[in-house]
């Protein structure tokens, strides 16, 4: 990105921060950090009141700017051990890695699903966290975060944050302890409307029952084999029609039922350092809102996460790569060859700029 | 079972604090002495000793002996010789508890709001308390527990004893700094230097630099240097690994006596023991599975990771992530 281009984009998300909504709570305890460059290039920044914080991104407009997951005593003082800690959101960063640049932006709704899941099937009902403790937001680019803020999980220390993520995940699940045989031979094992894991993978398992039979065993294609089965599995007798090598071939129920879009490694949720993108703020590699999803069912990110400002003005902008077609605003754009020069409006022009693939045509 | 008695058991509770006040005792020469009697027990036994007590002033004597014992150690702000002792002292308390009865068990529960609840013969136990007071131990992991409504089903009453001596641990741990305290337990407190471990890890000749182990023997030794307890798996992976690394035995037992429940004995024998077996370094997945991985390094096995170039060890080390 070039200085024309990084002068066109950050005067545009200046104007959004002019009037963006923000819903920072305790900002006054939390840590600050701000990228131009990189997504961090300084932290331990503090603010004291949102009309600060504002102030602070009409002046400095940054293109990254994130805040801790943490909260602080003194969140601006350095090293970290001065600043008193005292406790933690709880935050899931989900997202997905795929080829090229845009690839990813087919699997987001694949993503989504999974942060549905871990709100429904985790967090409300496993983890028992109320709904009005829950916040989605999208991360601006490739995924989704869901923040917590329930008491009970404030002061847990990475170690714990860790058994958490690693339950999600089912990281150290071992689904065959779910079974046991009794006296009479028969498999014993979890019931659908059991809670937790348990019921989960029943349920998981009559779902493919019902839609993908011969992935579990060839026999089940056959109606009446199936149905006596699931009869059986609904009143946890795993053996009801004896099926060879079962628990083994239950495996591939099991995989289903992971949530591995739900990053461990980058340590998002055990990392009690980490600083996160400020929910309704910019992503300054797409220009898109980080932005707090009220009807996550409905949420559409290249649609709803657009910036919906200064609609009229368009810019000319020449690619520097080619870029494959993609649904962005409510319209269908590309594919655009290297050196294809357009006119196009501002906000899709921003985020082809900001994706790197084109800069804007010079005299502007 | 007398107020006193309880006092005694358990002489970390409120009930025991303000019975102390009570008595007006005051800490003199001999209460010091006693008090450096129970961490010397702790240090070297792993356990504080039960109390013998019979008459009441001894009995007195016994509660406030713990007292000064954690001036004592609030003076040493020695992580090492707190650790030891949170962890003697809890194991006592649990050895208490184990022939309690429920109602004394929740009112030790109460002191930490561990609170549990029966529903149709389940014990349950919210899920923060459960995570902050178990046991980072394959048997405790989340993962394999039955957890709804924000409730994991203990398995036995035996469990939630060890989840009331995890926050007896861990109150033990946070102790409040003394700073000017009678001459007698500063006495006391240097006397407890000759307890302090051998050797600390910068002064280990073997090559274990930064950077030269994968970020999950990284997050071990860091641990080892904090002086916190290490489960089991942790502490035999550690030593399988370092052994095939070829660290002096020595040395691994000069490393392990950081750990706060060290015993050299018992410590020895277990590295004697997997040295002659020569069990191999286990693979990623099954350290994955014992909740002790914390960096997507993709080398199948820890072995593997003196084959990775400097930049994706630094990236994994600092992020997690390969570049
Ligand atoms: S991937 Fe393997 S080497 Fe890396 S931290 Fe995990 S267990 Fe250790």
């Amino acid at each position: 990105m070039n200085d024309i281009d990084r002068r066109i984009a950050l005067k545009f998300i200046a104007e959004y921060y002019a009037s963006a909504e923000f819903n920072i709570f305790q900002i006054e305890k939390r840590e600050f950090g701000i990228g131009l460059i990189k997504k961090i290039d300084a932290r331990h920044l503090a603010f004291d009141s949102m009309e600060g914080f504002r102030k602070y991104l009409l002046t400095n407009t940054p293109l990254f700017v994130s805040h801790s997951t943490a909260y602080y005593e003194f969140p601006a003082a350095t090293p970290i051990e001065k600043k008193s800690w005292f406790g933690n959101d709880l935050v899931f960063d989900l997202d997905m890695h795929s080829d090229g640049k845009y690839g990813v932006y087919h699997k987001l709704e694949e993503v989504k699903q999974d942060a549905i899941r871990l709100v429904e099937e985790f967090l409300l009902t496993d983890f028992g966290i109320s709904k009005k403790d829950i916040l989605y937001v999208f991360s601006g680019n490739r995924g989704y975060h869901v923040h917590v803020r329930d008491k009970n999980y404030l002061d847990l220390c990475s170690d714990e944050r860790k058994e958490i993520v690693d339950y999600i995940r089912g990281t150290g699940l071992n689904y065959e302890n779910f079974f046991d045989i009794n006296e009479s031979g028969r498999i014993i094992g979890p019931r659908p409307d059991e809670k937790g894991h348990r019921g989960r993978f029943a349920r998981a398992a009559i779902t493919m029952l019902e839609k993908e039979p011969v992935k579990l065993s060839r026999v089940f294609s056959k109606d009446e084999i199936r149905n006596n089965f699931i009869t059986g599995v609904r009143e946890g007798n795993w053996s009801r029609t004896s099926i060879k090598d079962i628990i083994s071939r239950l495996k591939i129920v099991a995989d289903t039922l992971l949530l591995s879009t739900v990053n461990t490694d980058a340590g998002v949720t055990q990392d009690l350092s980490k600083l996160i993108r400020v929910p309704n703020s910019i992503h300054g590699e797409t220009g898109l809102i980080a932005k707090i999803i009220s009807d996550i069912n409905n949420f559409d990110p290249l649609k709803d996460a657009v910036i919906n400002i200064n609609k009229n003005e368009a810019k000319c902008i020449i690619f520097t790569e080619d870029v494959p077609e993609i649904e962005f605003a409510n319209s269908t754009f590309g594919p655009f060859k290297k050196d294809e020069k357009k006119e196009l409006q501002l906000v899709v022009a921003i985020f082809f700029v900001l994706k790197g693939s084109a800069s804007f045509c010079s005299g502007q | 079972m007398s107020q006193l008695e309880f006092c005694i058991h358990y002489p970390f509770t409120s009930v025991a604090k303000a019975a102390l006040e009570q008595s007006g005792i005051a800490i003199s020469d001999r209460i010091v002495e006693l008090a450096l009697q129970r961490i010397k027990t702790a240090l070297k036994e792993g356990k504080v000793a039960k109390s013998s007590a019979l008459h009441d002033s001894e009995k007195i004597e016994n509660i406030a002996s713990y007292a000064a014992a954690r001036m004592i150690l609030g003076f040493s702000r020695n992580r090492f010789l707190i650790n030891a002792y949170a962890v003697a002292e809890s194991k006592r308390a649990s050895d208490y508890l184990d022939g309690e009865s429920d109602e004394i068990i929740d009112k030790v529960a109460g002191e930490f709001n561990i609170k549990t609840e029966e529903k149709n013969g389940n014990l349950l136990i919210p899920v923060h308390i459960y995570l902050k007071y178990s046991p980072r131990d394959v048997h405790y992991r989340l993962s394999n527990r039955e957890l709804a409504n924000g409730y994991v089903k203990l398995k036995s009453r035996h469990e939630k004893i060890r989840l009331i001596e995890g926050a007896i641990k861990k109150h033990m741990e946070k102790i409040p700094l003394v700073k000017s305290p009678p001459e007698s337990i500063k006495i006391a407190a240097e006397k407890l230097k000759e307890f302090l471990p051998k050797i600390q890890r910068q002064e280990i000749s073997f090559s274990l630099a930064s950077g030269e182990v994968p970020p999950c023997i990284e997050k071990l030794l860091d641990s080892l240097k904090k002086h916190e307890n290490l489960p089991h798996q942790a502490r035999w992976y550690l030593a399988v690994y370092l052994i095939g690394r070829g660290m002096p035995m020595e040395e691994i037992v000069s490393l392990y006596s950081n750990l706060p429940d060290y015993n050299e004995k018992i410590t020895r024998y277990q590295l004697d023991h997997a040295k002659k077996k020569g069990y191999a370094v286990p693979a990623c997945a099954t350290i994955l599975t014992w909740g002790l991985c914390c960096a997507d390094c993709k080398i199948g096995s820890p072995l593997n990771w003196q084959k990775l170039g400097k930049a994706d060890r630094e990236s994994l080390l600092k992020t997690g992530r390969r570049i």
